[in-house]
């Protein structure tokens, strides 16, 4: 028999790295144990020696250990633990895992099995969102092959972009400016598609060929109550990889921030939405226009800068709800305050073609100072495994306005020295050295078409 | 077979672990894999060789049951258990919870000092209901058991040391 769990409970960490360690710290911040359930790559990791007990459940590949819902779940129930987070990536949108969690009696920290299926599947939440009525660009629904596909983008209107039903990451995505494109790359999106998620369908919408990515954060109690802790502008994006986030997206005006913020609010209401989840939409800076993308059921990585300007810890925030210590948010004791901006340390060489790099870090020292946050599980001597997503740190600062905010990156990238291994730090503080960037003049497509085939050029200097 | 990586590697030791094979020699232009389950060495005077099983910390040999919740190390790091040349030691394919039983009330699979055949049953190893038998991989005699009937037992962690028969 498992030990009793503590009178806080006990949380169960299904996942790795940086958010690890960040839902273990929030639960022993709540007076809760964590139990960490690690690969055998991650055995001597930090999250593993900062969890109250560390548990290995498989080898180093995924697959046989942090993708396998089972064995999670059962190491959970035999540790004794009363909750479980399922962090980002890996199983956090897979509804097997909730699902198991409640026939288990675990408190996932998350929607329902039942959300995460009906947000997940983008066709039935595209449904979701024009029944509450989220303005989205005109699209199709499941495409039947490439005749009615070209029938389709005919009626929508050239370019248009073909999209996965089952997922997302830019797999099965393909933009077409005239039949002849469509007709060229469809059988390969189909493909793809189908490789990537086990499920071919795709469907069409209107492509916005400037566009912002914008998404606002909410939590919902599950019962129909919503709240937002406003919005994120994550346009610096390589191919389709988010790079640089920012809270708020000072591109909006007053009056369109706060109908979006309603729009996210609603489309997740409609719902009875539980827990922490994220509203995607494209939005287009000469018309002022946004349009609905997706739901994304779980808390994700750029989640610190909305921490940043809210005061709220988040992760703390889901745990408290999905383990009943509270019932719920009320929309005006969340006030924003000033600017945040998160950077992405990747193990990539972007004088590479961003080649992951793998390997021992020997020298690890990350940036401090006023509004200055590292979020990483990561030290000296730690091993960067090549199992997994490359990703080993999020630098956070926080200012009073944008341009504090900038200086704060700019000095903290400067300040954050990593030796052993090849980062993308280069790349981060040629973007904000940018004009463009200082200005905010940027867009999705502005990372690969404007900076790095100059990043690229000047490596010839 | 152009490049080889770390993962590729784990895998083939992973599929190796999970078949009957007692030697798995692999060779692919430069790349010369050997495995071996019994302790056996490389049959190639001078090829490379690799244990089959991953070099995991694991208890000593006279180490107590893993610590239960609240103990701050991952419970199977205390050490390697010394396992003489040739001998057979046997670990957890994943998580899991322990039986040394096929069901409540009836006799174990086995026991301290007993003599296993080769394929013969040694434990369950179970997750969610699903239910994986371990087997012996040599015949021999039980030497050392490390877990506990009922006990959750991680990856890589020992579960018996086996002597093979001369």
């Amino acid at each position: 028999m498992p030990d009793p769990a503590p009178s806080k409970g006990r949380l169960f960490v299904a996942n790795r790295g940086e958010i690890a360690l960040r839902a273990i710290r929030a639960a022993q911040a709540l007076g809760m144990e964590a139990v960490l359930g690690v690969s055998a790559a991650d055995r001597d990791g930090l999250g593993a020696r900062r969890a109250d007990r560390a548990v290995v459940l498989g080898p180093a590949q995924a697959r046989d250990s942090y993708l396998n819902a089972k064995l999670i779940v059962h190491a959970a129930k035999e540790t004794g633990c009363t909750a479980l987070h399922p962090g980002y990536g890996f199983l956090s949108e897979r509804a097997e895992l909730a699902q198991l969690c409640a026939e288990e009696g675990i408190a996932f920290v998350g929607p329902t099995p039942e959300s995460i299926q009906q947000v997940g599947d983008k066709l039935s939440a595209r449904a979701m969102a024009k029944a509450a009525n989220v303005p989205m660009t005109s699209g199709s629904e499941a495409v039947d092959d490439l005749a009615h596909a070209l029938r389709l983008a005919e009626q929508i209107g050239y370019p248009v972009i073909t999209k996965a039903s089952a997922g997302g990451g830019g797999r099965g995505m393909v933009v077409a400016h005239a039949p002849e494109e469509l007709a060229a790359a469809f059988d390969q999106a189909v493909t793809t598609a189908r490789e990537a998620f086990g499920d071919g369908t795709l469907f069409i919408e209107r492509y916005v060929e400037v566009a912002r990515h914008i998404e606002v954060q909410v939590i919902g109690d599950g019962k129909g109550g919503v709240v937002h802790f406003g919005e994120r502008d994550c346009s610096i994006q390589r191919r389709y990889q988010k790079m640089i986030e920012e809270a708020p997206a000072a591109i909006l005006s007053p009056d369109v921030r706060k109908r979006l913020h309603a729009a996210a609010v609603q489309l997740l209401s409609s719902i009875d939405y539980r827990n922490a989840g994220t509203v995607e939409f494209l939005y287009d800076s000469a018309s002022e226009d946004f349009f609905f993308m997706e739901v994304n059921a779980r808390i994700q990585v750029e989640h610190p800068v909305s921490e940043a300007i809210t005061g709220t810890d988040l992760i703390q925030a889901q745990i408290r709800l999905a383990t009943g210590a509270i019932a719920d948010f009320a929309q005006e004791d969340i006030q924003t305050q000033g600017h945040a901006i998160e950077a992405r340390i990747i193990a990539e060489d972007p004088d590479r073609d961003f080649m992951p790099c793998p390997g021992r870090i020997t020298r690890w020292s990350p940036p401090t100072g006023p509004g200055v946050r590292v979020d990483s599980a990561m030290e000296s001597g730690a091993m960067v495994p090549p199992y997994y997503d490359s990703m080993i740190a999020k630098l956070i600062v926080h200012g009073a306005s944008r341009e504090e905010a900038v200086d704060r990156l700019a000095q903290a990238l400067d300040d954050f020295q990593v030796e052993g291994i090849a980062t993308n730090i280069p790349l981060l503080k040629f973007i904000i050295a940018h004009p463009d960037f200082r200005t905010n003049s940027i867009n999705t497509r502005w990372l690969e078409t404007d900076v790095l085939p100059a990043f690229r050029a000047r490596q010839g200097r | 077979m152009s490049e080889i990586s770390t993962q590729d590697i784990e895998a083939l030791m992973a599929l190796f672990e999970r078949t009957g094979w007692k030697v798995m020699h692999l060779k692919a232009g430069d790349f010369d894999l050997f495995l071996s389950k019994d302790g056996s060495g490389s049959a190639l005077a001078g090829a490379p060789s690799v244990p089959a099983l991953p070099s995991v910390p694991t208890p000593a040999l006279s180490a107590p049951a893993p610590a239960p919740a609240g103990a701050a190390q991952p419970s199977a790091s205390a050490g390697d258990p010394v396992v003489p040349p040739g001998w057979v030691l046997v670990t957890a394919p994943s998580l899991g919870t322990f039986y040394r039983a096929p069901k409540p009330g009836v006799p174990m699979f086995t026991d301290l000092g007993a003599s296993v055949a080769k394929d013969s049953e040694l434990c369950l190893i179970e997750v969610m209901k699903l239910f994986t038998t371990l087997r012996a991989t040599a015949t021999g005699t039980v030497r050392e058991i490390y877990a506990q009937d009922g006990q959750l037992v991680e990856y890589g962690q020992p579960l018996f040391l086996i002597e093979p028969d001369a």
